[in-house]
């Protein structure tokens, strides 16, 4: 999208907000650690990049808790889930969404962390080093907010993007696009080709799993042959890049080929109105020179310059196979996205009124088995994606569960939609199965939390 | 005895300051061209009738440099660099004569490349057939390594023994390359005429017979050793508003916050202190064009004065940014706000019926009275100061942060006091503090506010001290000292004792040993380093400073 700063003639300005969290970490040796941004601060200082008249820094803020519960359900409750650190996390893509819709800015990234994309609409602990899912926060935020309605988010993270699928997997207006390692060789195990979309939102959904030792070549042709064309189709109002800086060719967690080089051309070529980090392990052989590529891309500046001390052009290729798997892949997704509309006829006459599937979650940071029962109202309203309810129950060691129940209306449900998802939040307040219920309501930015044990409703 | 000698724009004053009290004053005109004539006038004019040997010290500040860079009198400097990987050094937006080099070193200061040394050879002779002189040297990163600035240094005095050549890492050693480029080239730029002015200054108080020692006044408010500043030639840049601030903290009761109003003739400055500590600019001073790692104040000019031109436009006025001064009340050619202040009687200079005859000037342009034209001028003059004020404010309050603790802690604060100093427009100031409802101060001594901040300002100093215990070293940003850290477990205690030795040393080479005990921990961090799933090393980072302060001798004014 052309953000409205370059439709009034106004030199390009890029939003950045830079916030490693030099005091916080899940536990002294995990990856998520203070040490993550350390070098990536020195490189960026040490490069003037702040200085330049292409580079606005802001400050970040605290996301509010009504923030959060615009997209989560957290169990028990968004105060005990998140930290601090989380809510500057997410408010620091809610400063950049601002600056970015007021016209302020042409583009930003939000280089901040925790990173948020495997968190999950339900949200029992960490999962994948994610608590709450900041792009999902940061989308719902400026939807209801600034009133726009189609948005892409492209995860370019190592890892498939599972959380961010789930919250909007029955969203027809959210087309979420996520490229990774082959989930038969990493985390989270997911992200294959056939998860497509809810019922009503097939096609709006597109994994595209890559051989693990992919380089620059393979991504790039995946961009230039199917999310390019996608995007261009589509026309969203808002570019996400949830921007994982993990498929660099010295990531100690995942397998790829990817180069500092790579990932600026990619967002030159992607061009994202925001994008917001999210993994990334080798923090000092990639994320220094890997920011430093990204800012000066986004920045419109010379990025050629940038390169790890060990890299050369050239150094790493592509085999036959691989060539033939990710152009296999590519094509298959093409077919589904062309026949978009009819699968989705026909998915939505296979569902009968409900949709219905069941899901079980893992936790691997909390060690947390989470079992789920997604039911979708198949609304004959074309328009409306439907209320979904979930039932939830999760197993946290020995013997102690967390078991809720929440009701969810999206953004452009309709008035039946509405008043039934509402009836169902107010049915099962007396269900003693379930310790909490919970209620969304986009349209209202009615966001509530009952606690069957306690008898209080907590509105956000 | 204290003496504070502030050479502004417009004046030079000076103040003789005895137990407590300002005792004396004097104001000579500023003449640009012959400064140390101004100094020695403000200087004589004070000490007359007083036994030089009671004099305890003499504080300078200067405009010298920040002239000599604005008015392109420094001596040309070409700037070699070595940039490394990164961004193209083309867009790096350093000025004048620059030349690129191969080589490169990272963030933790181990080399990448080795320097091309061929390169530098070549580039110091097109640069000597260029007739420069004077160069600097500067490596990306050459603050955690300085084996290439040192290389390229000797490099460029073997081959060209005549020239004198800065390095990067002696400039400054905080992060931002073009800026400690920058600050390098200032200072290279800068160092054989400072030193000169120096030398004459120090010749030339000698010969009054004062044998007390000379000091001169830093962009942050501190004190240096005249002999120790020809190192730190640039620093004593932007020393005036640093005088005034260091004036109001004087003259006001401690601890408190106060926004600091210098109106001029055709800029006001505003400064801030916060509970009662200056607020330094979070980045480095811009010098001209030039962004560098100068420390000073955060300083806004406004260009708004009591000689600002007053235009009509409709029936609003607006003031500035140009001068139309001096004030038709006392003499000058047309209305300004000093016209409107005087009819409002809001200051007690000029002429009543000149003031009078400016403003119905002015009032017939707007259809209005005198008076009332008047009070259009004054409002629209703390209309534009409470604006500036504000945003000061909460240029404050958005100054990006990169702890949770940091977010969390920085509260909204307003000022308690608007303090006025400086010669001009005070009658501003009353108005501009109920307005921001806080209380209007103007100094028994506002008028010389500057000379004796000047004169009870005491030594600052800073130690940056980063320990990389895995690679074994550690580095000191403001000066690139550098040395061995044996223990690889060295703990958060342990690096903080280290930096304190290290200001200490530090602060007795800057020939100010006795305030090293003033010194504090401002910041400290451990960042555990893992590789695989162990514990490899540390980085330590402590910073320390002796904050802008007075000196235990002033017990005048509010100091409790």
């Amino acid at each position: 999208m052309r953000s409205s700063r370059e439709q009034k003639g106004e030199p390009r300005k890029m939003g950045l907000i830079f916030f490693p969290a030099f005091d916080w970490a899940i536990t002294p040796t995990h990856p998520e650690r203070e040490e993550r941004l350390l070098y990536t601060r020195d490189q960026i200082f040490e490069e003037g990049l702040m200085d330049l008249p292409e580079v606005e820094e802001y400050k970040p803020r605290l996301a509010e808790h009504k923030d959060i519960a615009r997209v989560h359900f957290c169990i028990p409750s968004v105060e005990a889930l998140v930290t601090e650190a989380h809510l500057i996390a997410a408010g620091s893509t809610l400063v950049l969404a601002d600056a970015y819709m007021k016209g302020d800015i042409t583009n930003a990234f939000a280089l901040v962390r925790p990173p948020g994309h495997h968190s999950m609409r339900v949200a029992h602990g960490n999962r994948g080093f994610c608590n709450v899912n900041n792009e999902a926060i940061m989308v719902e935020y400026i939807r209801k907010k600034y009133g726009i309605r189609r948005v892409a988010i492209i995860d370019t993270d190592v890892h498939h993007g599972d959380g961010t699928q789930e919250i909007f997997y029955h969203d027809p207006d959210v087309l979420f696009i996520s490229f990774h390692q082959d989930g038969r060789t990493l985390y989270p195990g997911s992200g294959f080709v056939d998860e497509q979309g809810g019922p009503k939102a097939i096609g709006r959904t597109i994994n595209i799993p890559l051989p693990p030792e992919t380089p620059d070549e393979g991504i790039h042709y995946v961009l230039e042959e199917l999310v390019l064309p996608i995007l261009k189709e589509f026309r969203p109002q808002l570019v996400v890049n949830s921007a994982g800086q993990d498929n660099h060719y010295t990531d100690p967690l995942a397998n790829m080929r990817f180069s500092a080089q790579g990932y600026a051309r990619l967002n030159e070529m992607l061009a994202p109105d925001i994008a917001v980090l999210e993994g990334g392990y080798a923090i000092e052989t990639a994320l220094p020179y890997v920011n430093c590529g990204i800012i000066l891309a986004m920045a419109g500046l010379d990025y050629s310059n940038v390169r790890e001390p060990d890299y050369h052009p050239g150094r790493f290729s592509m085999s036959r196979t691989m060539e033939a798997n990710i152009t296999g892949t590519v094509e298959y997704l093409q077919g589904i996205w062309e026949a978009r509309e009819e699968l989705t006829a026909k998915a939505v006459e296979r569902a009968g009124p409900f949709f219905r599937r069941r899901k079980d979650i893992f936790y691997d940071t909390d060690g947390i088995r989470e079992r789920q029962t997604e039911s979708v109202k198949m609304c004959p309203d074309k328009g409306c994606p439907g209320y979904m309810t979930i039932d939830t129950d999760a197993a946290r060691g020995y013997g102690h569960s967390d078991s809720g129940f929440g009701v969810f209306v999206p953004l452009f449900a309709c008035k039946s939609c509405r008043e039934e998802g509402r009836e169902e939040y107010e049915a099962h307040k007396t269900d003693s199965r379930y310790n909490y219920i919970f209620f969304q309501d986009k349209n209202r930015d009615d966001y509530r939390l009952y606690s069957t044990r306690m008898h209080n409703e907590r509105v956000y | 005895m204290l003496i504070g000698i502030d050479v502004g724009g417009t004046t030079t004053d000076a103040v003789l300051i005895d137990k407590g009290k300002t005792i004396k004053t004097s104001k000579v005109p500023t003449d640009h061209d012959h400064l140390l004539e101004c100094l020695m006038g403000a200087l004589d004019e004070v000490v007359r009738e007083v036994l030089t040997e009671e004099i305890e010290r003499v504080v300078l500040s200067t405009t010298l440099i920040t002239n000599l860079i604005a008015e392109g009198k420094a001596d040309p400097v070409a700037l070699i660099i070595e940039p490394g990987p990164g961004m193209n050094p083309e867009e790096s937006r350093l000025d004048g004569e620059v030349r690129i080099v191969g080589g490169a070193i990272d963030y933790r200061g181990r080399e990448i490349q080795p320097l091309d040394e061929d390169q530098v050879k070549k580039a110091a002779a097109a640069l000597a057939e260029r007739g420069y002189r004077r160069v600097a040297v500067a490596s990306k990163f050459g603050q955690r390594n300085h084996s290439h600035e040192e290389k390229m240094r000797e490099i460029v005095l073997r081959t060209h023994p005549e020239m004198t050549v800065e390095m990067g890492h002696r400039a400054s050693g905080r992060l931002n390359f073009p800026r400690r480029a920058a600050t390098a080239v200032l200072k290279a730029a800068a160092q054989e005429r400072y030193r000169k002015f120096a030398e004459e200054v120090a010749e030339a108080i000698s010969k009054r017979d004062i044998k007390a020692p000379i000091y001169i006044l830093k962009a942050d408010g501190g004190t240096l050793p005249l002999a120790t500043s020809i190192e730190h030639p640039v620093e004593t840049i932007f020393s005036g508003p640093a005088a005034s601030t260091m004036g109001v903290l004087a003259l006001t009761p401690p601890g408190q916050t106060s926004v600091v109003v210098d109106i001029g003739g055709t800029t006001t400055d505003l400064a801030l202190i916060l509970d009662g500590v200056p607020l330094i600019s979070s980045k480095g001073a811009r010098v001209d064009s030039h962004l560098t790692h100068i420390r000073a104040f955060a300083v806004k000019s406004v260009a708004l004065g009591g000689d600002s031109r007053v235009r009509a436009e409709g029936q609003t006025v607006t003031l500035g940014p140009d001068r139309a001064g001096p004030a038709f009340c006392l003499g000058g050619p047309q209305p300004t706000p000093t016209d409107a202040m005087k009819l409002l009687k809001l200051i007690s200079i000029g002429d009543i019926s000149l003031a009078e005859e400016a403003m119905a000037k002015l009032g017939r342009d707007l259809g209005c009275s005198a008076g009332e034209a008047a009070q259009k001028v004054v409002d629209a003059a703390v209309e534009i100061l409470i604006g500036e004020i504000d945003e000061m404010f909460l240029a404050w309050e958005e100054e990006p942060a990169y702890r949770v603790w940091e977010i969390l802690q920085k509260e909204r604060i307003r000022p308690q006091n608007v303090v006025g100093v400086g010669g001009g427009s005070l009658g501003l100031i009353p108005l501009v503090a109920e307005r921001l409802g806080a209380e209007g101060i103007i100094p028994e001594d506002a008028a010389v506010a500057n000379a004796i901040g000047a004169a009870v300002a005491r030594p600052t100093l800073t130690l940056s001290l980063r320990a990389d215990t895995e690679r074994g070293f550690y580095t000191v940003a403001e000066d690139g000292t550098t040395g061995e850290i044996r223990d690889k477990k060295l703990g958060q205690k342990e690096a903080e004792a280290l930096a304190k030795r290290l200001i200490v040393e530090r602060a007795e080479r800057m020939g100010i040993g006795e305030y090293a005990g003033e010194a504090e921990v401002t910041s400290s961090e451990v960042f555990n380093m893992v590789r695989g799933w162990a514990t490899t090393g540390r980085i330590l980072d402590v910073g320390m400073q002796i904050p802008a302060g007075l000196i235990p001798e002033w017990t005048g004014g509010g100091r409790g």
